[in-house]
């Protein structure tokens, strides 16, 4: 089969080259509406088996190019709604309107980020979706906060975990790989991610691979990939104003008052886009302030962000887009224990520092270009070649001492994408990557990875095969090199209740710079690097089923297993000084765990009054072994939300219950303060639409619920926020 | 299922699972105490014939032995329940006293032997250690922080803050 679609590869790369100069292939126009007129955004119109689609802006319009002439078999569909399908004949030009009837428990139409190529249908392994108008609905105001809400994800103090994978390391790693719009953006030295890189009204569709995607993706998808779909630039002129204001609420207890004013937020953001058919461009500026919710928790925060498009010719785009963003924030490091503050009598302070940490600020700067071309050299046969630059800059300051890190990384890919026949699809690429930092804690490394990687789909009979695997090789300061073979294999099979999927794969993550050269200090001990580190290794498989039910639910599951080898955790050790022959304790990051990762994640959302009222259940059980730390057994949201039809404007109501079991472990036990509670947070919203301005209310943690997620760092109080969006 | 079942299904659930709290205040003093609370940190070797060390605290510093014998009510019957055993590091300690300012809040060791309330008590007991500065109880309430540093290997007779006539 392999050099079978070997062959298919080579012939279906030559022959667009002869066609190509025949003819440039014929146009297909059209929109995309629901059944009462509106345009439908972000809905994909494609020709099933082939390098052909396209999403739709927010007119709903789609252009696909170029189409061979003839009848063409379309297929339209968007998250929410019931797919439609069309044949068109084609001569020069042809147009197809869509209208999709509102269907909440269709399953998401378009996997983009398990197989790095769109393709129409269920993939082998779970995939959560958040669309652009589930994140306006929550009105949150940076992507973090999106994530946090989809279905077995956790984000602890900025750290990813799916399906518990990352735990929580003080921002020294991630086992989840960030992209924007398809390319990494896990920082080049820390190898963590830059949340509010990006402002999160540009954000059109985040999708969550949730397991090993390292066979296409390399190092950092060990556990799961995140894809940010930042918004597509239109036709016409767009312009867009999105104002938020809110109040954080006072401590709930009189003893942990450490302020006599009521803490405020606000931001503004505004983004302007104009295009053709050929080209356009947008541009987007916005700033935040947030008095905070504790002591020394003010933040201040600045944005500014482009993308444009390229039709260079019929068959060949090219995409360009950026971000910079400057952040100062004050950072309350740990919360006070007793005698470390005006402790009022208690034995901790969770609203306010340690004294000798008062002063204490972070200046970050971050910052990334990338550019994306991508040639659709037939309906058979597409390639695309990227290149991007990430940088980070951070300035630690503390009382004890100042610290710095600038990294830089550094990216290129080259991939092809073949369908020898709409039953097959083959995709091959190779992707290299360079890192470098500066830092006083870190030191001055380079890291290169380069990897190659190839993967086939297959249709046989009524299930899909897809199998694939891919090799990296690693340095770092150009010594030596380790080489990992990461392969996958899954499938989907639609059967009589429903559709069956199973997958098993290798994931890896190498160690990140900030892993191997950390020196510093930490909880009173002297944190020294550990150049051997090896990389983590993986291997994770799934089983999931999805039915729907009775027409009025959809019921997914899946049963999921990692084993890991080599997870690289912090370790107090006993270091010997062989001049003074004295003892000393410190840290340092070793591949100690062998773990286990198993559990169920499942996900029931019911729709008894379509298109008005929805509800989500979505629970994931985890156990590990050794128990490992930051990973809640129990993980639990409900959602729902109402929104009864309206004749001038429209307005909903909705709400949020997450519920997280109190982890069993932390890291360092003994070492820091080991309270810790299950999360309870109920976040509830409302909002009235009347084009063009929408108004958003929402409450969060509404019970004023405390907890914390990580030691010694209070979660966000009860929040009351107004966000109003004004499009045209 | 039907709509009704459900919402009430969902309703019970986020109440049942959102009846806590979550993170409580934690008052260094037990709740309720009207009093001090604090830690008291051990140094050195307790003598062999150390039968307890406990605290005292008079609203004015003593002036004499006659003062000395004066204690606050709080104090009675005396010697009050000793600090928290064993003696070595360190060990949270409350102390009830009624509401109002101590000039001398002391560390008092003893040996074993039965009060006479008289001049020979000197005998009896040593200075194991003073809180540096002012104690205040607010009424009805509880002031924690005030730690005390008990020295065993430089116990200090009281006639060395206070004029007494008594052995020894």
């Amino acid at each position: 089969m392999h050099r079978r679609a070997l062959i298919g590869l080579v012939l279906t790369a030559l022959l667009p080259a002869a066609a190509g100069g025949q003819t440039a292939g014929g146009v297909v126009r059209g929109e995309v509406r629901d059944p009462r007129g509106a345009p439908i955004r972000g809905a994909v119109v494609g020709v099933p088996g082939t390098t052909l689609y396209a999403f739709t802006d927010a007119a709903g319009r789609y252009r696909l190019a170029p189409v061979a002439p003839g009848a063409i078999h379309l297929r339209a569909a968007a998250i929410g709604y019931a797919p439609a399908s069309a044949t068109v004949t084609l001569a020069d030009s042809a147009g197809a309107d869509f209208t999709l009837e509102p269907s909440p428990l269709e399953l998401p139409p378009l996997d983009v980020v398990s197989s790095k190529v769109p393709q129409f249908g269920e993939p082998a392994t779970s995939v959560a979706q958040l669309t652009e108008q589930e994140i306006a609905r929550r009105a949150v105001n940076t992507v973090d906060e999106a994530v946090d809400k989809a279905a077995g994800v956790q984000i602890l103090n900025g750290q990813i975990n799916i399906r518990g994978s990352t735990g929580y390391v003080q921002g020294l790693n991630s086992r989840v790989l960030l992209l924007v719009d398809g390319v990494p953006m896990n920082q080049g030295d820390r190898g963590g991610i830059n949340w509010d890189l990006l402002p999160v009204d540009q954000i059109e569709r985040v999708d969550i691979l949730k397991g090993a995607g390292s066979s296409l993706y390399g190092s950092a998808a060990f556990g799961g990939v995140v894809n940010l779909t930042t918004r597509d630039v239109a036709t016409g002129f767009h312009a867009r104003v999105r104002a938020t204001g809110g109040a954080y609420a006072d401590p709930p207890h009189p003893e942990w008052r450490f302020r006599n004013t009521t803490g405020l937020e606000g931001g503004v953001d505004l983004s302007g886009s104009y295009g053709t058919e050929t080209a356009g461009g947008r541009v987007a500026v916005g700033a935040r302030h947030s008095d905070g919710y504790r002591e020394q928790d003010e933040r201040d925060h600045w944005q500014l962000a482009g993308k444009g498009r390229w039709q260079m010719t019929p068959r060949t785009r090219l995409d360009v887009s950026g971000a910079w963003a400057v952040d100062r924030y004050q950072v309350p490091l740990s919360w006070c224990r007793r005698g470390e503050c005006a402790d009022s009598g208690q034995v901790y302070q969770p609203f306010k520092v340690d004294t000798t940490e008062l002063g204490a600020r972070t200046d970050s700067r971050k910052g990334y270009v990338s550019a994306q071309l991508r040639t659709v050299a037939s309906e058979r046969f597409a390639w695309q070649a990227r290149g991007s630059w990430l940088r980070t800059h951070f300035i630690d300051y503390r009382r004890s001492a100042t610290e710095f890190g600038v990294a830089n990384r550094f990216g290129v890919e080259v991939r092809a994408e073949a369908h020898p026949d709409a039953a097959r699809t083959v995709l091959v690429g190779g992707e290299g990557t360079f890192s470098d930092v500066q830092s006083d804690i870190f030191g001055t490394h380079t890291q290169s990875e380069l990897g190659a990687y190839g993967e086939s789909g297959q249709q046989i009979g009524r299930a899909h095969v897809t199998a694939g695997a891919r090799l990296d090789y690693l340095a770092v300061d150009a010594g030596s090199m380790t080489a990992v073979v990461s392969p996958r294999i899954g499938g989907t099979l639609p059967l009589a209740g429903g559709t069956l999927r199973a997958s098993v794969g290798r994931g890896f993550r190498a160690p990140t710079m900030a892993e191997r050269f950390v020196h510093t200090f930490a909880l009173g001990f002297e944190v020294i690097p550990n150049p051997n580190l090896r990389p983590e290794t993986g291997w994770s498989a799934e089983l999931g089923h999805t039915t729907p039910v009775l027409g009025a639910a959809r019921i997914d599951a899946a049963l999921f297993w990692t084993e890991a080898r080599e997870l690289i955790e912090p370790q107090l050790i006993l270091v010997v000084d062989t001049v003074t022959m004295d003892t000393t304790a410190k840290i340092q990051l070793q591949n100690v765990t062998r773990a286990r990762i198993a559990g169920l994640d499942a996900t029931v959302l019911v729709a008894p009054i379509p298109d008005h009222l929805t509800a989500m259940l979505a629970y994931t059980y985890l156990a590990t072994r050794p128990i490992l730390a930051f990973r809640p057994t129990h993980l639990l949201t409900l959602s729902a939300d109402y929104a009864p039809a309206g004749s001038s404007g429209a307005w909903g109501v909705g709400a949020d219950f997450r519920y997280a079991s109190r982890p069993r472990r932390i890291e360092l036990e003994g070492f820091v303060d080991e309270r810790r509670v299950a999360v309870k947070v109920l976040d509830v919203r409302a909002a009235w639409t009347h084009r063009p301005v929408e108004l958003r209310l929402l409450v969060a943690n509404a019970l004023n619920y405390m907890y914390n997620l990580v030691p010694e760092t209070l979660e966000r109080v009860r929040t009351i926020s107004i966000t109003a969006v004004w499009s045209y | 299922m039907s709509l009704r079942p459900a919402a009430v299904l969902v309703a019970a659930l986020a109440a049942a699972l959102a009846c806590d709290a979550g993170l409580e205040p934690e008052p260094v003093c037990a709740r309720g105490l009207v009093g001090v609370c604090g830690t008291a940190h051990y140094t050195g070797t307790p003598p062999a014939e150390t039968e307890a060390v406990f605290v005292v605290a008079f609203h004015t510093y003593p002036q004499s032995c006659a003062d000395l014998l004066a204690l606050p009510p709080n104090f009675q019957p005396f010697p009050p329940p000793p600090l928290p055993r064993p003696y070595a590091d360190s060990a949270a300690y409350s102390v009830p006293l009624t509401a109002g300012r101590y000039e001398w809040f002391v560390a008092v060791w003893k040996k074993p032997g039965t009060p006479t309330f008289t001049t020979n008590d000197t005998s009896l007991f040593r200075v194991a250690g003073q809180y540096p500065g002012v104690v205040t109880v607010p009424a009805g309430g509880a002031i924690s922080g005030i730690d005390i540093v008990v020295a065993f290997d430089s116990l200090r007779p009281v006639t060395d803050f206070v004029t007494c006539t008594a052995a020894r």
